[in-house]
């Protein structure tokens, strides 16, 4: 009764006109970009934390999630309508998507994907209201040394989950955490990476990195590769009401779709593409007809759809109450936190009940309202995509410079955005994955300061992380997932071996 | 290339580390730590795609082929991020940004010069006014200071 209470006084918070009003804001602006392929929900985020400065929190974050929400509600018309994906998570409704556009029934996939993540971004925030409060009680057992232990999971998952191979992710994690030691040690003053230029005792803004690696890079990629360039929009054809056939292939889909997507997001596993590829793989070992599937198969749309926006509110439910990040726009989230001087983790339900609690309630009226906003309206934002990419790029260059050199009033950071952005082109072109970064730069910082807080309440004893159990638990889990694959391919290559010379 | 970047990486957060001057009292586990483990798992994971360059073709990990690489282009929007933070306090954020956004469109192909002029000045003048008299940010008048 406890959770309904506080839920109620959430809906009082969210559905005072200014809340509704950020709220509609954010589901709108994130169907947008989630439309807009170059823009997504951890770059937009990172623009708008100077601009949001100035205003209340509660406001701004009501804002911040329904953009995460709208970006993946906004991101399965492109990918359905241009067989391009918006977002990463989108990445498989684009392989059926497309193809059912090709055969005329767009508008039927573009029902089930709005229909699905509506289904699983509801559930998900259901499970939202009611896992918070347990996973504040688990994180109050927590100490320095467990947290430094879930962080060192968090790294070790999303460097081996994230990406094409563990030694990319490693790469990108440790130039994430390396760029996150500029600056100056908060706990003795000391600075580091400096190279004497005072500018950098400030340390490097987590926007700065941001907006470098995701808006930079990807114009200076894109620019690049002239055969990326075009791209042709699909009509949407057909009838946006699904038909009874549909339906009954669809309501399935979507429910496993959440159940897989869920615990993806919340478990440090790194956001929204693995669950939404295991969702198409289950959907086409279940199917009675699984030769549909690469032909335009609906449920191969319908359960990825619901599994991005599942982890979508996955996510959230780590960061809430540790204040861990398990994806890049999560991360930005944290840092969007650390600018309101607030601690997101078991204390943040207390201290700022209303905060969290008008967030939660803001996300059941932001889920209603992408659903109006993305059914009826589709047609309209496919206009979007008839933005010729040369102004887009034009464009998304201007407010990414503009939004970092708000930040200080300093063009020393417009230097280091480029900097930053050559670093972006080059992880982008050798393909290394970003997200690793972003995550590393900012719980960096905070797994240090654990790190050492541990190792000053044991007094050096650096066996504190192996006799807590849970800290114990954590790390070997968290090695289990490091060399689990290495040992794997290593058994297969001699067994291989093994059958070759027997 | 990009394995021998990262062992240079490595080494160079390596001297850094090793020129901290640490007070006494935070001997245990003082500033250093972490740098060191991250220059030691860098230089690991550098020398490792140097080992990797020679590895067979099929082993191989970092391949950038199969695509050509439009080099013009990067130029031109590098330069013109170079050339837009120059400028950007002497002339102004409202030419700067005309000029940065019009680079960016060139150099993605775009030769449609009028059209690309009009979005250009219609977004930058929409964007400095929102931002300075909606929002109250300072963005930097330039030469422009009388007429805005």
């Amino acid at each position: 009764m406890d959770v309904l209470h506080s839920l109620l006084q959430g809906f009082a918070t969210a559905i005072t006109p200014m809340n509704l009003m950020w709220c509609l804001l954010g589901t709108t602006l994130g169907t947008a970009i989630g439309i807009l392929p170059g823009i997504g929900p951890a770059l937009t985020i990172a623009l708008l934390l100077p601009i949001t400065a100035k205003l209340d929190p509660t406001g701004a974050f009501i804002m911040f999630a329904g953009l995460y929400y709208g970006a993946m509600y906004g991101s399965s018309t492109t990918s359905i309508l241009l067989n391009t994906p918006g977002e990463s998570g989108s990445i498989i409704t684009a392989v059926e998507g497309n193809v059912m556009a090709k055969k005329g029934r767009g508008a039927a996939a573009l029902a089930t994907a709005a229909i699905g993540s509506f289904v699983a971004g509801t559930l998900g925030t259901i499970a939202i209201t009611f896992l918070a409060p347990l996973f504040v009680k688990l994180a109050l057992l927590f100490g320095p040394a467990e947290y430094f232990a879930l962080m060192v999971l968090a790294f070790t998952t999303v460097s081996a989950l994230l990406g094409l191979s563990l030694s990319r992710g490693i790469t990108s994690l440790m130039l994430g955490l390396a760029i996150g030691l500029v600056g100056t040690d908060v706990l003795t003053g000391q600075p580091r990476l400096t190279f004497g230029i005072l500018s950098l005792l400030r340390g490097i803004d987590i926007v700065v990195v941001a907006v470098g690696l995701f808006a930079v890079g990807e114009a200076l990629y894109m620019a690049s590769r002239p055969d990326m360039r075009a791209g042709e929009v699909m009509p949407i054809r057909g009838s946006l009401f699904m038909t009874r056939e549909e339906w009954r292939r669809s309501w399935k889909p979507w429910l496993r779709g959440t159940a897989l997507g869920f615990p993806f997001g919340a478990l440090p596993a790194g956001g929204t593409e693995i669950p939404t590829f295991l969702s198409y793989f289950l959907e086409k070992r279940l199917s009675k007809k699984p030769e549909e599937f690469g032909k335009g198969a609906i449920e191969g749309v319908a359960g990825p759809e619901a599994a991005n926006n599942a982890a979508v509110a996955g996510v959230l439910v780590p960061l809430l109450t540790l204040g861990l990040p398990t994806s890049a726009t999560a991360a930005i989230l944290l840092a969007a936190f650390e600018q309101y001087n607030l601690k997101p983790g078991p204390l943040l339900f207390s201290s700022s009940s209303t905060l969290v609690w008008g967030l939660i309630a803001s996300l059941y009226i932001g889920n209603v309202m992408l659903l109006i906003l993305n059914l009826p309206l589709a047609g309209l934002w496919v206009r979007l995509l008839a933005i010729p990419q040369p102004l887009l790029y034009g464009g998304i260059l201007l407010f990414s410079t503009l939004g970092v050199y708000s930040l200080n009033n300093s063009t020393f950071d417009l230097i280091l955005l480029f900097l930053v952005g050559l670093l972006g082109f080059l992880m982008r072109r050798y393909d290394f994955p970003v997200a690793p970064c972003v995550i590393g730069l900012i719980l960096g910082r905070l797994a240090e300061a654990q790190f050492r807080r541990a190792l000053t309440i044991s007094q050096g004893d650096a066996s504190v992380f192996f006799t807590h159990p849970l800290s114990l638990a954590l790390l070997v889990i968290a090695a289990l997932v490091f060399f689990g694959p290495l040992v794997y391919r290593w058994r297969a290559a001699r067994l291989q071996s093994a059958k070759a010379s027997g | 290339m990009i394995g021998f970047g990262l062992v240079v990486l490595g080494l160079i957060l390596f001297v850094d580390s090793l020129g901290m001057q640490v007070p006494p009292t935070y001997a245990r586990v003082g500033p250093q730590a972490f740098p060191y483990f991250i220059a030691a798992a860098l230089a690991a994971v550098g020398a490792y795609f140097v080992w990797n360059a020679w590895a067979p073709g099929a082993k191989r990990e970092i391949v950038a082929e199969g695509f050509d690489t439009d080099w013009r282009a990067l130029l031109i929007i590098g330069a013109g991020l170079l050339i837009h933070l120059n400028i950007l306090k002497p002339l102004g954020f409202v030419i700067s940004g005309i000029f940065l956004f019009l680079c960016v469109a060139f150099a993605f192909g775009s030769r449609n010069f009028l059209r690309d002029g009009i979005v250009a000045v219609i977004l930058v003048l929409a964007s400095y006014l929102g931002f300075t008299h909606g929002l109250g940010l300072q963005l930097p008048p330039g030469i422009l200071a009388g007429v805005l």
